[in-house]
């Protein structure tokens, strides 16, 4: 038995702890512990409601855009604003359409590329195109610099990196390549929004101001080369991959319960009839059932916050001021992890035999959502991923590590196919005299809303009570309290915990398994 | 794109191009362009790369995603070949105890440290990384750093998470290691904004290059050559404040028309930040183009601009007040010194903005007082 602990996972958005127990070489148990905690429930009371959308995009700079979404429609809908405008409806896609494109490619080589890609292993390769030449030039120049840069110290001579020279050379330039390409969506992003990250054209009732004809117009061709992107070249480095990697596929199952709030508004603003609709899935049925952001129970035994004593509770009922921090679990000796261990709540849903379970969440769920809902634009894709790896007709291979990298690449592609619609749907209306994108909410209403709508990471949620102007209550669910929670009060573990173990580690000095499959998941 | 073009230091830059950057580098650092040769040796003489550290305490990430949005340099002509960052979060291949590892290498070797991230002063278990806290890590590298550049409002002022009741305590790095730290010269130069601006980091990197030192902060550690103007002063919607051209409700005809949005709670008017004229993501947009300014490069502006969605008060208003261009100018430049500062103190409990009073040489010095456009009450 041995104890492996890696902190920090870098690569990530957060800080995060992975802590493993290791038999006969694969993970035996897991533990995850978010090691940050900042308390945005407890300073966003007493704000004022038209201005929590600027606090929550804070959360996460990754993903700021679906938390202003959010947490804007938490707030219109807490003070009597149910649904907004088509055009706001409209322009609240086209952002989400650039976090989607832009994350979708940045996770995909900035935070993945590096579990696959021997970045020294480009030297060794045989080329005469100049641009290649390059890249392998830059490499050498760096890695017999003498000075510490971004590749020092990793296990490259891990046997788990197989990919030929010249693949991890064509990846590296795709590498670099990425980062362009993902500043394309941010700036399409910043024509409207004004920047990216930290978006500022976003208004509890709508949004400040319809976008101009030309800034559109600019919109769409920057979107445009994302797709292209998204098309040409992550879609094929992912069949590279999953070719490479066969193994992918074998292990990273999860807990096998799958949550999405849905994406991408439908003209109806009901979430059921979203591009990637709402839904859950239970036990690997490929089966959706419906779901609501307000029966999420909550339970806290194992977090740093008064413990929730067997019964979980509505987001609003665990708040983050009954902090009861014990200690960080060791990274030293052979103690694993008990009691308190984690920043984060355990996040639990209500299965329809009426227990409470951890579900999955990201652009897994959102896919097998909406291929089991039968919508074509993602049946499409899937079974194009599937007949490229030879499992025509059995979606269930993606419920894995390959799955969850093949989602984000099929979820981006659904997205900006989507984008250019939105665009031009704006285009017509705006064309036909319609300029409506803000409902004046009434600010001093006594009033409760709740949000769920997934961001690039899955399932999010969020809730405000307001009240004299004020923000009487604030809670958010995201989706680090899904995939990365803790045990619950019945010690299940969650999501990231469960697909950790069965993971086959080589060598436990050289964890990249763990990364791989750790880093499936987005956290 | 890397490329093999090799007359410039920095591949993929033609001569011509790379020359042009460094203009537009010397003029932000205040060499004027009679610097660029001066710049350009710099980068060019540069036989080691700079060697930098990138540490993340309480933060969200945003301004590493922030600097992967830079465009002059690529993120990748920077990271690859301007500087070795050695260690990144974010960014870095290697994780766990070998990341550590890059972490010390690059003291070792001599780095600069730039923090993203506050530092929760009365709430230690708020954050670790490696099974160590924000404050044990200051106190044993702080010594040890080149420089110290606190990149974005977090790592500067403490931002969001420090809004009242500001549960753990959460301050900027500066502030943490003059106090608590027990290091009360402490020297960290602080680029506020949410999030923290890529070019900003650039620019405050080549000037300590070029000069060798720090360069000339305002009293709130921010590079005078940055921040030495106030948002609504180089305002492309300027010319409808002082027309009494306003958005009076979000989408309206103002709205359309790009009017002043002073109004719909516009901090422009006593914020200090170079936004209007770098702009952000390959400077197609910046803030204002689309929404209100929330003030993000000033200290505790959670609180003492809140609600963002009000208007700043105490504001000379053209339309409103029927005062004429020429004296808004004046009244502005003296409500922006210390007049402002005393006039909220009576609007918010806190009553911290411009704690110190303004900054000795930047151009919100308040003029002198002016028969009729001064200090407005």
């Amino acid at each position: 038995m041995t104890k492996v602990v890696i902190d920090p996972i870098t690569r990530i958005e957060g800080h995060l702890r992975i802590t493993v127990e290791v038999e006969n070489g694969k993970v035996k148990d897991a533990w995850n512990t978010c090691t940050l905690f900042r308390g945005f429930e407890i300073f966003m009371e007493t704000v004022d409601p038209r201005d929590t959308w600027q606090y929550a995009q804070r959360i996460c700079g990754v993903c700021p855009n679906p938390h202003a979404l959010n947490s804007a429609t938490a707030a219109e809908r807490a003070m009597g604003v149910d649904t907004v405008t088509d055009n706001a409806r409209l322009v609240r896609n086209m952002l989400d359409a650039t976090q989607i494109g832009y994350d979708s490619i940045l996770w995909f080589y900035i935070l993945n590329a590096f579990d696959y890609v021997n970045v020294p292993n480009v030297l060794n390769a045989k080329t005469t195109d100049p641009e290649l030449l390059g890249i392998q030039d830059t490499v050498k120049r760096i890695a017999t610099s003498g000075q510490t840069n971004p590749f020092s110290n990793h296990y490259w001579d891990h046997p788990g990196y197989v990919l030929p020279p010249d693949v991890d050379l064509l990846l590296t330039k795709h590498y670099i390549q990425s980062i362009q390409a993902q500043q394309w969506a941010n700036e399409a992003c910043a024509v409207i929004a004004g920047k990216f990250p930290m978006i500022m054209n976003m208004a509890a009732g709508g949004i400040t101001q319809l976008p101009s004809l030309e800034e559109v117009k600019y919109y769409l061709d920057r979107m445009a080369l994302v797709k292209q992107f998204t098309e040409e070249v992550m879609w094929n480095d992912l069949i590279a991959v999953a070719g490479a990697f066969p193994e992918l596929a074998t292990f990273g199952q999860g807990c096998g319960n799958f949550l999405t709030w849905g994406l991408l508004e439908d003209k109806s603003q009901d979430p059921y009839k979203r591009v990637f609709p709402r839904g859950a899935i239970f036990d690997k049925q490929l089966k959706n059932e419906k779901c609501d952001p307000n029966d999420i129970k909550l339970y806290t035994k194992h977090s740093y916050y008064k413990d929730s004593m067997g019964a979980g509770q509505h987001p609003f009922d665990v708040g983050q001021k009954e902090i009861e921090f014990t200690q960080w679990p060791a990274i030293d000796g052979p103690d694993m992890p008990s009691g308190k261990y984690d920043w984060t709540r355990a996040a639990r849903y209500p299965s329809p035999a009426g227990k409470d379970v951890p579900m999955e969440v990201g652009p897994l769920s959102e896919v097998l959502v909406a291929y089991v809902a039968g919508q074509k634009d993602v049946v499409a894709y899937v079974d194009g991923v599937l007949a490229a790896i030879g499992q025509t007709g059995h979606p269930e291979v993606l419920v894995s590590n390959l799955g969850r990298v093949a989602a984000r690449v099929i979820k981006a592609r659904v997205n900006c196919d989507k984008a250019a619609e939105w665009g031009n749907q704006l285009l017509a209306n705006m064309k036909a005299g319609d300029y409506e994108c803000f409902t004046e909410p009434n600010l001093m209403a006594e009033g409760e809303g709740a949000s769920g709508y997934d961001a690039p990471r899955g399932a999010l949620s969020h809730y405000c009570r307001t009240k004299d102007g004020k923000v009487a209550k604030y809670a958010t669910v995201p989706a680090s309290n899904w995939n990365l929670a803790p045990r619950d009060d019945n010690g299940v573990r969650g999501p990231v915990e469960e697909a950790l173990v069965g993971t086959p580690v080589v060598d436990p000095t050289k964890p990249l398994e763990l990364l791989r499959t750790v880093h499936t998941f987005d956290p | 794109m890397l490329e093999t073009e090799r007359s410039s230091p920095i591949y993929g830059l033609e001569r011509r191009d790379f020359l042009k950057y460094c203009g537009w580098l010397a003029t932000v650092i205040g060499l004027g362009q009679t610097g660029v040769a001066q710049v350009a040796n710099a980068i060019e003489e540069a036989t080691k790369l700079p060697v930098v550290v990138w540490s993340d305490f309480q933060e969200c990430l945003g301004c590493t995603v922030a600097l992967l949005q830079s465009t002059s340099p690529t993120p990748a002509q920077l990271i690859l070949q301007q500087i070795s960052l050695a260690y990144n979060e974010a960014a870095m291949a290697a994780a766990g105890f070998e990341a550590e590892k890059s972490f010390k290498d690059a003291f070792d070797e001599g780095t600069y440290w730039v923090i993203e991230g506050s530092v929760p002063s009365e709430m230690e278990e708020a954050f670790s990384v490696s099974g160590r806290s924000a404050q044990e890590i200051l106190k044993e590298y702080y010594p040890k750093a080149k420089g110290v550049i606190a990149i974005g409002s977090c790592a500067s002022f403490g931002n969001v998470q420090a809004r009242t009741p500001n549960p753990t305590g959460a301050m900027g790095v500066g502030e943490w290691l003059r106090t608590k730290g027990g290091i009360p010269d402490a020297a960290v130069v602080n680029l506020p904004r949410c999030p923290g601006h890529g070019d900003d980091l650039v620019a405050t990197l080549v000037y300590i290059l070029v000069y060798g030192k720090l360069p000339e902060l305002d009293a709130h550690a921010r590079p005078l050559f940055l921040y030495d103007q106030l948002i609504h002063d180089n305002c492309e919607r300027r010319g409808h404040f002082e027309a009494g051209e306003f958005v009076e409700k979000f989408g309206d005809e103002g709205s359309r028309k790009r009017w002043c949005l002073y109004k719909v709670g516009c901090k422009g008017p006593v914020t200090h930040a170079p936004c209007p004229i770098n702009k952000w993501n390959g400077r197609v947009s910046w803030c204002v183009n689309s929404g209100p300014c929330s003030g993000c490069a000033e200290d505790n502006f959670w609180n003492d601009f809140s609600p963002l969605a009000a208007p700043v008060p105490n504001i000379p208003v053209p339309a409103i007040q029927g005062f004429s261009a020429q004296q808004i100018g004046v009244g502005l430049a003296a409500a922006t010194g210390v007049g402002l500062g005393v006039h909220l103190v009576g609007q918010v409990a806190t009553g911290r903005l411009f704690k110190g009073g303004p900054s000795e040489n930047g151009a919100a010095k308040p003029k002198a007082k002016d028969a009729e456009g001064g200090e407005q009450s």
